[in-house]
């Protein structure tokens, strides 16, 4: 097949091509549904791959991002030990296959089914972890992020005895990673910490969680010194990514590009009856809050249109927390991206959302802004008390990039009645005293009439360069 | 396979000429009569809505926010009194094909038009009146 496949004439080439797709095609399914027969058809795709696996791995990776749901156990089954063979041999696309199936754990799942994808996953990463360090050691890194996550849950829970093994062997590959591999965990970013405070009250997180802020030296990492290093390093969109599954990345991303606000609350319903029914699972609202701010940038012509905007999903989502707790969460992933912003390498669409959540609340719900600014001002002073002199800048240089971008004027809530006054002075302090230079072209009143019902927000037409959303 | 048609479009008619494509908005309590279970069901793409008669299995199989195929469906008088609803029937085919991802309205729906015999042709139907600009089975959400 080799000769002839190099042989040069395009319709032997042409028809090698469709025979070779289908040869692979009729393995995989063969593999997936008929598992007596796994081990023969591997050996056959062994002896007649020509590509490096590429064509099988983009197609299982297909299986994973369109049907996993939709599959039997048995065929989930076979989809794991399909990867095992891949992985081990290296085929050409493998980590994708790996983050797919990485996007389908999730957190508060625990259900069997659930359960059993995190323990697949964990063993194999464990059990792969050298040649994956060679091989692909990012995918080390992808993992390192959704184990820390998955974990914040699984911690948790107790007296369940298959979490606790689970969880055994989370920690076991996170501590390996953190402690032996930190040069690979800090390619995270800032949400590196984001997560670690989370498991402040686990034992094993709580020694390096220390380290890392009272003597990061301890990580013997070359360049690295302070965790003011991580806390400037935006965390790439592909991690939030990691933290949706396919299924709910394709719903918010409808949400948030065809439906209209008159519309909006069916699908409202929908969405919250399929992902956020169960108690447990309004932890995902916090993954749900990243992926909106960093992940998912609209284009301007969605930015003017009368598409739900982005603000309105977060503010609903907000208000879907029960638990004290991941309603901080889910705050602190909101305004994560303003403690430390940096116009240079920061986005302002990543800050874009909780500012206007404030200011487009302020008419009908006071209360929501209210809170939003209570709690920023509160990370300001709380945050990281060492490097509080470093916050308060951040914030204070994210609220000047929103008014210069024309996003939105401070006097919107400086001036704003309802508002408590004790707050406004100390936004107005927080301003004066880390910016001399605020700029004094504000846009008066330029969102003054924006409501919660959302006439379309009026953006100017400068608006922010986006990203293109998965950059 | 024939080709989908919008909601806005279709006109009763006494045959199972109709396949669409739509996502189902709200359901009905299921209603056991004798042997056979029946459900009501509001249905919208982005051009219209209308009340869709389930029947049998097919009351417990869908829910709200599935997005359904119809193929040689038909849209009929219902039975009890003068109005017209879409139904598999015995001929027609409903499959699932999807959730969620599919943009509607609930104005105008097909259901609450006031449909008459064309005068000028006996078999076909013509629009006469909107008795109501929304489903009154199923008012709008708040």
């Amino acid at each position: 097949m080799e000769v002839a496949f190099w042989s040069g004439r395009s319709d032997d080439l042409g028809y090698l091509n469709q025979e070779y797709t289908e040869l692979n095609h009729a393995l995989l399914y063969g593999v997936l549904t008929v598992p007596q027969f796994a081990k023969i058809h591997i050996k056959h795709l062994h002896g007649i791959v020509s590509d490096g696996y590429a064509l099988f791995v983009s197609l299982a990776l297909r299986v994973v991002l369109e049907l996993y749901n939709k599959l039997v156990d048995s065929v989930k089954q076979q989809l794991i030990w399909v990867v095992h063979e891949i992985v081990g041999v290296s085929g050409v696309g493998f980590d994708g296959l790996l983050v797919g199936l990485l996007r389908h754990t999730v957190g508060c799942d625990y259900t069997d089914r659930g359960l059993w994808l995190c323990f697949e996953l964990i063993n194999l990463f464990l059990a792969n972890f050298t040649s994956l360090l060679e091989e692909e050691p990012s995918v080390l890194t992808s993992a390192l992020y959704v184990y820390l996550r998955l974990l914040a849950d699984h911690c948790r829970v107790s007296g369940n005895v298959r979490v606790d093994l689970l969880k055994k062997l989370e920690i076991e590959f996170c501590v390996k990673m953190l402690r032996g591999q930190f040069h690979l965990s800090m390619k995270i970013g800032r949400d590196l910490v984001r997560l670690l405070q989370d498991l402040v009250h686990v034992p094993e997180f709580r020694c390096i969680w220390k380290d890392l802020v009272l003597d990061a030296t301890t990580f013997r990492t070359e360049g690295f010194s302070d965790v003011a290093q991580l806390y400037s390093t935006r965390t790439s969109s592909r991690y939030f990514l990691l933290r949706v599954t396919p299924e709910m990345e394709l719903q918010l991303r409808f949400l948030l590009v065809h439906v209209k606000f008159s519309h909006l609350k069916r699908y409202q319903m929908w969405f919250a009856k399929k992902f956020l029914f169960e108690p447990e699972r309004e932890t995902l609202i916090v993954d749900m809050i990243r992926f909106i701010c960093c992940a998912h940038h609209p284009s301007n012509e969605i930015i003017h249109s009368d598409s739900v905007p982005r603000w309105a999903i977060i503010g609903w989502l907000l208000s879907c927390c029960r638990k004290k707790y991941v309603e901080a969460n889910a705050k602190l992933a909101l305004f994560y991206d303003w403690l430390f912003f940096d116009e240079r390498m920061d986005n302002i669409m990543n800050i874009e959302p909780a500012m206007l959540l404030m200011v487009c609340s302020m008419p009908q719900y006071v209360g929501m802004t209210q809170s939003l600014l209570e709690f920023l001002l509160l990370l300001v002073d709380n945050y990281d008390q060492v490097r509080s002199y470093t916050i308060a800048k951040g914030v204070s240089l994210a609220f000047n990039s929103l008014v210069t971008e024309g996003v939105n004027s401070l006097d919107t809530l400086t001036s704003c009645d309802a508002l408590s006054p004790f707050l406004k002075e100390r936004l107005k302090k927080l301003l004066s005293s880390t910016n001399e230079t605020l700029p004094h072209q504000l846009y008066p009143g330029r969102l003054s009439h924006c409501s919660a019902d959302a006439s379309p927000l009026e953006t100017p037409s400068s608006h922010p360069k986006h990203e293109p959303a998965g950059a | 396979m024939d080709a989908a048609i919008h909601l806005k479009d279709i006109v009763p008619a006494a045959q199972n000429n109709i396949t669409t494509m739509f996502i189902l908005l709200e359901k009905s309590r299921i209603k056991i009569k004798g042997e056979s279970k029946t459900c009501m069901a509001l249905v919208a793409d982005e051009t219209a809505a209308v009340h869709l008669e389930l029947w049998g299995e097919d009351c417990d199989a869908f829910e709200a926010g599935d997005i359904i195929r119809l193929e040689k469906g038909i849209f009929s008088n219902s039975g009890d009194g003068n109005k017209m609803n879409l139904k598999a029937g015995r001929r027609g085919r409903i499959k699932k094909m999807g959730e969620f991802t599919m943009a509607f309205v609930e104005t105008p729906n097909m259901s609450e038009l006031q449909w008459v015999v064309d005068p000028n042709n006996p078999k076909k139907y013509i629009q006469l009146a909107v008795l109501s600009p929304h489903s009154r089975v199923f008012p709008p959400l708040p």
